[in-house]
């Protein structure tokens, strides 16, 4: 540490670029205004506490929000090789623009492991490894369960028109749905919506007002969840709409504990954050290397079934 | 009366906006080196009377005429290339604009550097400066300084002062005193009396009698719109004046009335 | 009407008795306290120490480092300038949230999805946006609704033209683009060690708008026209198409952003910026522009943009909790918007507190 260098110097050694020490590693996640990324963050910080039992350290990067997501993602990646870290764990969103940014972190010999998103970049990126579900699979599962429960008509709810994560979920449900045989109505709102309960919450409950065919949704965050099943009450349409969701808040296990909530997808934000930290530090540190690729960390479908375990997880803050 | 041309005259200028007659019948005369002044009663048409003379509105019917020919403007800025300048209450200045610039404001000195246009700052805040101190004030003396910076009186002879430095004429002065205290007031009027000197033709507007009888040579009363009374300094006295800006009332008559409220 | 008089010689100015003590050294030290830029430049020098200090450690300060700052500053300093011209002029434009998106797909849908080549795509983009900053001032100029709430409705009506218009020709609201290597070179490159080509667009335009607000005679009319608009008329100032001009200059110098953006990370997206409304006025806020108009320096909102990037960025080099980042730029707008009032009152009462008992009034 050379915090008690004085300013005068650190002034003269601007541009001098202090080598890396020990491991260090930096998590590259969403914005924490959504809750899904605090349960990954808790896993960031649980796998942090071994990465600093062993010397290394973990800085966990996130973006502000996702209003200029490309650009806010190459910001972070370009911070973080500024920075000199070693190993960078990071979804691919935008692969477009996160791509030759993650490709030039390779080639200064930074490993790469990925979550969340970006299973199919593992290769191209020579990425150490993938944690998380598969958006398409997950999705599928999802719009199979309500169909084989007996929605005829889903509604899928996508929160940021474009985000692909999220477009290949709906692209899943509809799928799956098909299987069933049922159809899906896929809602894009505009992305101003994004986190805004209750907007979001209004124009669904315009959609169960303008078709009454409608009688499941499946929306793609825990908040939208909450969003849907306000609009459900509102309308005294607890028995007409099924309500499934990506994601698990304890809003979300609450509603599924009362029988108010059919379903949550749950991909396990936690095991994404833990697992990628404390392997790609294990990587660096031991050599070690999970041979599995890559580890799907869901679907894993919450219901009335198994409601009591996840309400444990939830309350400790890890579901 | 002079048997000079006046610098401008007003004939029979009528404004109507839609069916709302504002001013009817007005003829004015204003001679060079002469300050007439127009009174009347907030309300009496003379903010639309001197708008149509800066060329903000035209007149319904009737014509101005500027050394004894016609004109006719199509916005402010064509009364002012003919020489009519209009300094407001507030001195048409920008508090936060450096004496030099207000001074210049649309009408910038510049100089070439190579291909670039440059502000000539040395120039305008030269001229600025030397222009409000040949109107006596003293106290400015720096081109940079904020307009903002300067006391109410000096904000007005400085406006006062860009009139006539860019060739105005006629200089219509509306309400220049009224936000003013004594000290500041007595200054302006002392700029008016110099404007005068320099044989411009000076309508002043005003409520203030005091301020009006000071400076002016010729008085116009204006009342729901009309002229109701053009008299020449010292026709009438300060009592009659006051009655006639208050719509012919006497001042016994108001007082009988106040008391009879009360 | 007579011209200024340019051969004036410099007269008998000093030929009073007051003293012209303005040219001595203490006061003009006392002149460098009375620039907008000041207190622009100070803010940005304490975070600068504070998170070079604490930064230092994760290379805050090295050319890399400094590159990750400075790129996320010269986006929004691209559009601050602009949007401080408008500021002091006494107008604001939020509707840059969605003309940035919007140029950005343009680029993208024209030059990625249709794959037309990419000088016909930035020329359509810049035209697309100087049409809408001249909407934009046509109806500001033309009807009395305050700029704010019409730009308000410009930002709206453009994002959702993006989102619908992007699903229309491509049916998807994000689309790849693979700019030639010129176009790369030009707005999408990077050099000395990381710094994207967008900083050099903004140190350059930086230039250009010192020059304009200014040395030219147009920043002139930009400051009359804040100052009080009714005399800058009356000065004979061409106030409506002053402030069409700024609100195009703003749109097309957003589209220039959103074109380096879109042409830097090979893709443009279509949702809405809303941060970047924020940030455009946080920088010109902060660095010094009076938000009634009328006062403001392109130094300063230069200095502004490098403090905010300064924050939102150098806060991932340190231990500093993320979630605090937010709560420190809103208390520095806070303490900007205090320091900008102290500075105006000095600015302001420069004679009259010198010259206590000279002068004749």
């Amino acid at each position: 540490m050379n915090i008690k260098k004085t300013l005068a110097t650190m002034a003269a050694t601007t541009f001098i670029a202090t080598g890396a020490w020990a491991q260090d590693i930096a998590v590259i996640g969403g914005s924490i205004n959504d809750g899904f990324w605090n349960i990954l963050k808790k896993g960031v910080e649980d796998a942090g506490l071994m990465v600093e039992a062993n010397g290394g350290s973990v800085n966990y990067l996130l973006v502000p929000n996702y209003d200029n997501f490309g650009p806010d993602l190459v910001t972070l990646i370009e911070q973080a090789v500024a920075q000199g870290v070693d190993g960078i764990a990071i979804p691919v969103w935008v692969p477009e623009s996160q791509m030759p940014a993650l490709l030039a972190a390779r080639e200064k010999g930074i490993v790469i492991t990925l979550y969340n998103a970006g299973a199919d970049k593992m290769e191209e990126l020579g990425a150490l490894n993938y944690f998380g579900s598969d958006e398409y699979v997950a999705g599928v599962a999802g719009g199979k369960y309500l169909a084989e429960k007996g929605a005829m008509k889903i509604l899928c709810h996508i929160q940021i028109p474009g985000a692909i994560n999220l477009e290949s979920r709906c692209q899943g449900v509809v799928d799956g749905a098909k299987e069933a045989g049922s159809e899906t109505y896929v809602v894009r709102m505009p992305a101003n919506l994004d986190q805004d309960m209750v907007g979001t919450s209004e124009a669904l409950k315009a959609e169960l007002i303008g078709d009454d065919s409608i009688d499941g949704i499946i929306t793609l965050a825990a908040w939208a969840s909450d969003a849907a099943a306000n609009a459900i009450e509102q309308l005294g349409a607890n028995d007409r709409v099924m309500l499934g969701t990506f994601d698990l808040s304890s809003s979300v296990l609450s509603r599924i504990e009362s029988g108010k909530q059919t379903m949550g997808i749950d991909q396990q934000p936690y095991y994404q954050g833990f697992l990628s930290t404390a392997t790609l530090f294990a990587h660096l540190k031991f050599g070690t290397k999970i041979v599995t690729e890559p580890v799907l960390t869901g679907p894993a479908i919450v219901d009335a079934s198994n409601i009591e375990s996840a309400l444990a997880g939830v309350a400790l803050g890890a579901r | 009366m002079s048997n000079q041309e006046p610098i401008i005259e007003l004939r029979n200028i009528n404004k109507s906006f839609g069916p709302i007659d504002v001013l009817h019948n007005i003829n004015l005369k204003v001679n060079a080196g002469e300050v007439l002044c127009l009174l009347g009663d907030n309300g009496a048409g003379k903010s639309t009377l001197i708008k149509t003379l800066a060329g903000v509105h035209n007149p319904t019917s009737g014509e101005i005429l500027m050394g004894g020919k016609p004109v006719h403007f199509d916005g402010p800025r064509q009364a002012q290339d003919a020489g009519i300048a209009t300094v407001h209450q507030f001195g048409g200045t920008f508090p936060l604009m450096s004496i030099g610039r207000s001074f210049f404001a649309g009408v910038e000195p510049t100089k070439w550097y190579g291909p670039f246009e440059v502000f000539d700052r040395k120039t305008a805040n030269e001229i600025a400066v030397k222009s409000v101190r040949d109107f006596g004030i003293t106290r400015i003396d720096n081109g940079d300084r904020m307009v903002g910076g300067l006391s109410g009186g000096e904000r007005q002879s400085l406006a006062i002062a860009r009139a006539v430095h860019f060739g105005a004429q006629v200089l219509i002065l509306d309400e220049p005193t009224a936000a003013l205290g004594v000290k500041q007031a007595a200054h302006v009027l002392r700029i008016v009396n110099e404007t005068k000197r320099r044989g411009l033709a000076v309508i002043f507007i005003t409520h203030q009698v005091m301020h009006a009888m000071s400076v002016g040579d010729h008085f116009a009363v204006l009342i729901r719109g009309g002229i109701a009374a053009d008299f020449r300094k010292g026709e009438r006295s300060r009592e009659e004046i006051t009655d006639l800006m208050a719509g012919g009332e006497t001042m016994a008559d108001l007082e009988a009335a106040i008391s009879g409220d009360a | 009407m007579n011209k200024a008089n340019q051969d004036q010689p410099p007269s008998d100015i000093e030929d009073s008795q007051t003293s012209s003590d303005s040219s001595d050294g203490s006061s003009k030290y006392a002149g460098l306290f009375r620039r907008p830029e000041t207190g622009a430049f100070m803010g940005m020098a304490l975070v600068f120490i504070v998170f070079g200090f604490f930064g230092y450690e994760k290379n805050f300060l090295s050319v890399i480092g400094s590159s990750t700052w400075v790129n996320h500053a010269s986006t929004i300093g691209i559009i601050a300038i602009p949007i401080g011209f408008l500021m002091i002029a006494g107008e604001l434009d939020i509707s840059v949230g969605a003309v940035l998106p919007a140029s950005a797909m343009t680029l993208g849908v024209t030059s990625g999805y249709y794959d037309l080549p990419i000088w016909i795509g930035i020329t359509l983009t810049l035209c697309i946006a100087a049409a809408i900053g001249w909407i934009n001032g046509m109806i500001v100029t033309r009807t009395q609704v305050p700029s704010l709430i019409v730009t308000l409705a410009t930002l709206f009506a453009v994002s959702g033209l993006t989102l619908s218009l992007a699903i229309l020709t491509t049916n998807t609201t994000q689309v790849a683009l693979n700019a030639p290597g010129w176009a790369k070179a030009l707005f999408g490159g990077r050099y000395l060690g990381g710094f994207r080509s967008s900083v050099f667009w903004w140190i350059g335009l930086t230039a250009c708008f010192i020059f304009i607000l200014h040395y030219s005679k147009w920043g002139n009319w930009i400051f009359a026209l804040g100052g009080d608009k009714e005399s800058a008329r009356n000065a004979g100032i061409p106030t409506n198409k002053l402030k069409i001009a700024l609100f195009m200059l703003v749109a097309v110098c957003t589209a220039l952003a959103g074109i380096c953006q879109a042409i830097q990370f090979n893709s443009a997206q279509s949702p809405t910026n809303f941060t970047l409304i924020f940030n455009t006025i946080i920088a010109v806020v902060v660095g010094g522009v009076l938000l009634t108009g009328g006062f403001g320096s392109v130094m300063g909102i230069f200095f502004g943009t490098l403090t905010l990037g300064i924050v939102q960025q150098g806060i991932n080099f340190t231990n500093i909790d993320r979630n605090l980042s937010s709560l420190i730029i809103g208390v520095m707008l806070l303490i900007a918007v205090l320091m900008n009032d102290t500075f105006r009152a000095l600015a302001t009462s420069w004679s009259t507190q010198k010259k206590k008992n000279g002068g004749d009034i």
